[in-house]
């Protein structure tokens, strides 16, 4: 799905997040938060009002598993089989919520990279990001 | 109805009196065109779409793309009444250029992009909250008329 220019186009950025997870985890579940107050319904266990250490952690296993993702991008639907399974059957997150997630990692992508986060880059992960959350919501029913 | 707080109005009008429009207008269609390949539909008559950077450096892109955020830079004036504001452009994308609603959204969701990319770190959480509520409101208002 991926060509070989977008998937280089992930690699890179990749390369640049690796080792941040937590704190650009953190920056992602803060503007999911605040800009679509309605998704955190499903982080209840974070509490009414997240502090830094929790949006931290649990913005660390996020991106822990899109780095997942960026490894095994040919192989998506088996690399992500567990989490796949998790949404479906624990999780239950509205599909529609995806979007959302995937407007804010662009902001926090956009906003870090600045005149490096050029159009081949934002419409690589855009084309990534889609499918991550495509292989999330498939075992749903 | 969307409900913008005065802080809202001040973070949103602020930011823009920094922004390049025709630059900015530019950016966001282009990348709509290159990121959401499908939207070229509307664009038949733009000439040369084939590549990303075809469609950046393409002029009516560019001159279109000016138009657009011009006229949602007139709209900031009338922001608590978005509506009033779009109601004869809505009519006009529905009668006559038949655009899918659907596409004001991704529009509005680009320019926060854009937005975000330009002013980095200033672009903040409360900042991105104000300016998605402003691309909600003028997607509402530009969808209003349909029918």
């Amino acid at each position: 799905m991926l060509s070989a220019q977008e998937r280089a186009h992930v690699t890179q950025v990749w390369d640049l997040i690796a080792g941040h997870e937590a704190h650009v985890g953190a920056e992602l579940l803060l503007r999911l938060f605040t800009v679509y107050p309605s998704t955190k319904i499903y982080f209840r266990h974070l509490g009414t009002c997240p502090d830094e250490a929790q949006l931290q952690s649990h913005g660390q296993r996020m991106l822990a598993a899109v780095g997942v993702a960026v490894q095994r991008m040919d192989d998506l639907r088996a690399a992500l089989s567990p989490l796949a399974d998790l949404h479906a059957q624990v999780l239950r997150v509205d599909p529609a919520n995806f979007p959302l997630l995937i407007q804010c990692f662009q902001v926090v992508l956009a906003s870090h990279l600045q005149d490096e986060f050029t159009v081949e880059v934002q419409a690589a992960w855009d084309k990534f990001l889609t499918g991550v959350a495509v292989v999330l919501t498939e075992k749903y029913r | 109805m969307v409900h913008f707080t005065a802080a809202d109005k001040a973070a949103i009008t602020s930011m823009w009196r920094k922004v390049n429009v025709e630059e900015a207008g530019g950016e966001t269609l282009g990348r709509l065109l290159v990121v959401y390949p499908w939207t070229q539909r509307f664009f038949d008559n733009f000439g040369n779409l084939s590549s990303a950077s075809a469609i950046m450096g393409n002029p009516k892109v560019k001159a279109h793309g000016k138009r657009v955020l011009t006229s949602l830079g007139e709209a900031l004036r009338n922001i608590d009444d978005l509506k009033g504001a779009f109601s004869q452009l809505s009519e006009l994308h529905c009668e006559r250029l038949h655009v899918d609603p659907e596409n004001f959204r991704l529009l509005g969701n680009m320019l926060v992009i854009i937005l975000a990319k330009h002013f980095g770190k200033e672009f903040t959480p409360q900042m991105q909250a104000s300016w998605q509520k402003m691309v909600a409101g003028v997607a509402s208002a530009l969808a209003h008329k349909y029918h």
